[in-house]
């Protein structure tokens, strides 16, 4: 609240740690967090974000997030790349760099590129979720501006200043989003707390207004996962996912690799079900046609050559 | 650690200063925070500049904020409330050990140790917090609201490691000399707590004022004078860093 008044820093202002060194070019505002703006940055040749805030206890307590899953999770390149002050005038700006994340809000990519992708996005989310929570941590805040999706539905989570350890208090979350807000359980960090915001993800993605309507016009001692699922089983889009949303709701789930699994096992027949009636989905016909133009200009190539 | 949250919408008008009554629950060891709820858009000058300064003098806290808004608001203030306080403490530690002011003026990596400890202490010290609602006329329509977030703050709280207290009051109380009404002693979480029933007198004064020091006295009644933090005697210096510590949060 006190970070959405403060000032955007004009593209091209430089950043100098103060402690570390490294100086980066701030590019463009990429969104603006709970307790911070996040920009686009340039350091030397390499591109990263940039996470400035106030408060600089607050937005450590971030970075050790960040550190420590770095440090769970050795085999890929590093959330953390730094943390540092740097000094504006009078003022000094507490921040840390990570990695840039490319992509779009999961409801973006939904609208943009249709609903058929539910299910690839639905299951790398629950992989990507299941290793987080393997390492003692729940995310939280759990919700589609939190949800980067890339090419072909990679996922990637962005935020971690709801990201909690196990078995404390949620630091951060969203009222929609929340167990706690539909009387469906505990703030308590479980891994059941983020199958709860994965489900109503879902119930946002595909069926926005309602949900809104609802969480608006219930009162509050008459909000409860009964409500959601009339919402999920009278819409077309969220009928197939109907089990396993249930199950979500409720914490039905004995780990984040069984809810995993249930949802690709959801997938599967409901592909079949829903296939063109011609026989060949849209993509398959696009790939031929892309295979098809390759083709003939290798072909080409090879005898004009 | 302890915290006074008064939830009201508008200017006191009878008996004691709030703003005295805010600084004596400062001196205490009680932070208060203020959150005050406006719906039509109307709170004047007056209530607005008064609910500033009873958070300033309770180093604490204030919001004006509508309704709607007003859970997640309260639970926000209460968590910072928290965290300040810890650092508050914490930054007296680093003066004494390291001669530094601040975790702020630690290099980034013994900061990343220190802020590990502080939200340890965060998530467990023992945490009390007195809801102080005004239910004056004018509150009527906001109290539907006003009990929701207590609810959502006593669920909040209720996940945290340490022990977690809530109580309720509200004021006026029934009779004239009767500054506030509890609604609900210390309890733990949500199942016990009892809210400000439809039996509300609603009356048309507002004292802000005895009303504090009501629940005041009932810190002192039910939490004895043993101070959590290390540091409720501050030195003058000390007091110039916390109000600069909190000023981020105050409106």
């Amino acid at each position: 609240m006190t970070t959405s008044s403060e000032s955007r820093l004009p593209p091209g202002t430089v950043l100098r740690g103060k402690w570390n060194g490294k100086s980066y070019t701030l590019r463009r505002l990429l969104g603006v967090g709970s307790n911070g703006q996040v920009y686009l940055a340039a350091s030397g040749r390499s591109i990263c974000a940039v996470k400035i805030g106030q408060d600089p206890a607050e937005l450590q307590a971030e970075a050790n997030v960040l550190a420590s899953l770095d440090k769970r999770e050795r085999g890929r390149s590093p959330f953390l790349l730094d943390v540092d002050d740097a000094v504006a005038g009078e003022r000094v700006l507490p921040f840390y760099a990570m990695q840039y994340v490319p992509g779009m809000p999961v409801k973006t990519y939904i609208r943009r590129y249709g609903e058929e992708w539910v299910g690839v996005i639905g299951y790398r989310l629950l992989k990507r979720l299941s290793e987080l929570h393997a390492a003692g941590w729940v995310f939280g805040d759990l919700k589609s501006d939190n949800i980067l999706v890339g090419q072909y539905g990679r996922v990637s989570l962005v935020d971690y200043g709801g990201t909690t350890a196990m078995g404390r208090g949620v630091r951060q979350f969203t009222e929609l989003y929340d167990r706690g807000f539909w009387s469906a359980g505990s703030r308590t960090a479980e891994p059941s707390y983020d199958w709860f915001a994965v489900a109503m993800l879902w119930i946002h993605v595909l069926d926005g207004k309602r949900l809104v309507q609802l969480s608006r016009t219930l009162l509050p001692q008459n909000r409860h996962p009964r409500e959601l699922m009339t919402l999920v089983r009278t819409n077309r889009l969220l009928k197939p996912l109907e089990s396993w949303l249930e199950r979500a709701l409720a914490g039905g789930f004995r780990d984040t690799e069984e809810a995993c699994e249930a949802w690709r096992l959801l997938q599967q027949p409901q592909q079949r079900q829903a296939g063109n009636k011609s026989g060949v989905p849209g993509w398959m016909a696009g790939l031929f046609a892309v295979s098809l133009l390759l083709f003939v200009s290798v072909t080409a190539y090879w005898l004009l050559r | 650690m302890k915290q006074i949250l008064l939830i009201t919408d508008g200017g006191s008008n009878v008996g004691e200063s709030p703003v005295v009554a805010a600084a004596q629950a400062y001196a205490e060891g009680i932070v208060v925070n203020v959150a005050g709820v406006v719906d039509d858009g109307a709170i004047g000058e007056q209530g607005a500049t008064e609910i500033a300064e009873i958070a300033r003098a309770g180093g604490g806290m204030s919001r004006i904020v509508t309704s709607r808004q007003l859970s997640g608001t309260v639970q926000m203030m209460t968590r910072k409330t928290v965290a300040a306080t810890v650092q508050q403490a914490v930054n007296h530690e680093l003066r004494q050990l390291f001669g530094v002011e601040s975790v702020a003026e630690l290099p980034p990596a013994k900061r990343a140790e220190v802020v590990r400890v502080m939200e340890d202490i965060g998530e467990t010290a023992e945490l009390r917090v007195a809801l102080l609602v005004d239910a004056s006329a004018s509150m009527r329509s906001k109290l539907p609201s006003v009990e929701e977030a207590i609810r959502d703050l006593a669920l909040s709280l209720k996940a945290r490691e340490g022990e977690s207290m809530v109580a309720v009051f509200h004021f006026p109380g029934d009779a004239t000399d009767e500054p506030c009404v509890m609604d609900s002693d210390w309890t733990h979480g949500t199942d016990r707590l009892r809210m400000l029933t439809g039996k509300l007198k609603m009356r048309g004064t507002t004292p802000t004022g005895p009303a504090l020091l009501h629940v005041l006295e009932f810190f002192r009644e039910t939490c004895g004078n043993i101070m959590i933090e290390p540091v409720q005697t501050p030195s003058p210096i000390k007091r110039d860093d916390s109000v600069e510590v909190r000023s981020d949060y105050v409106v």
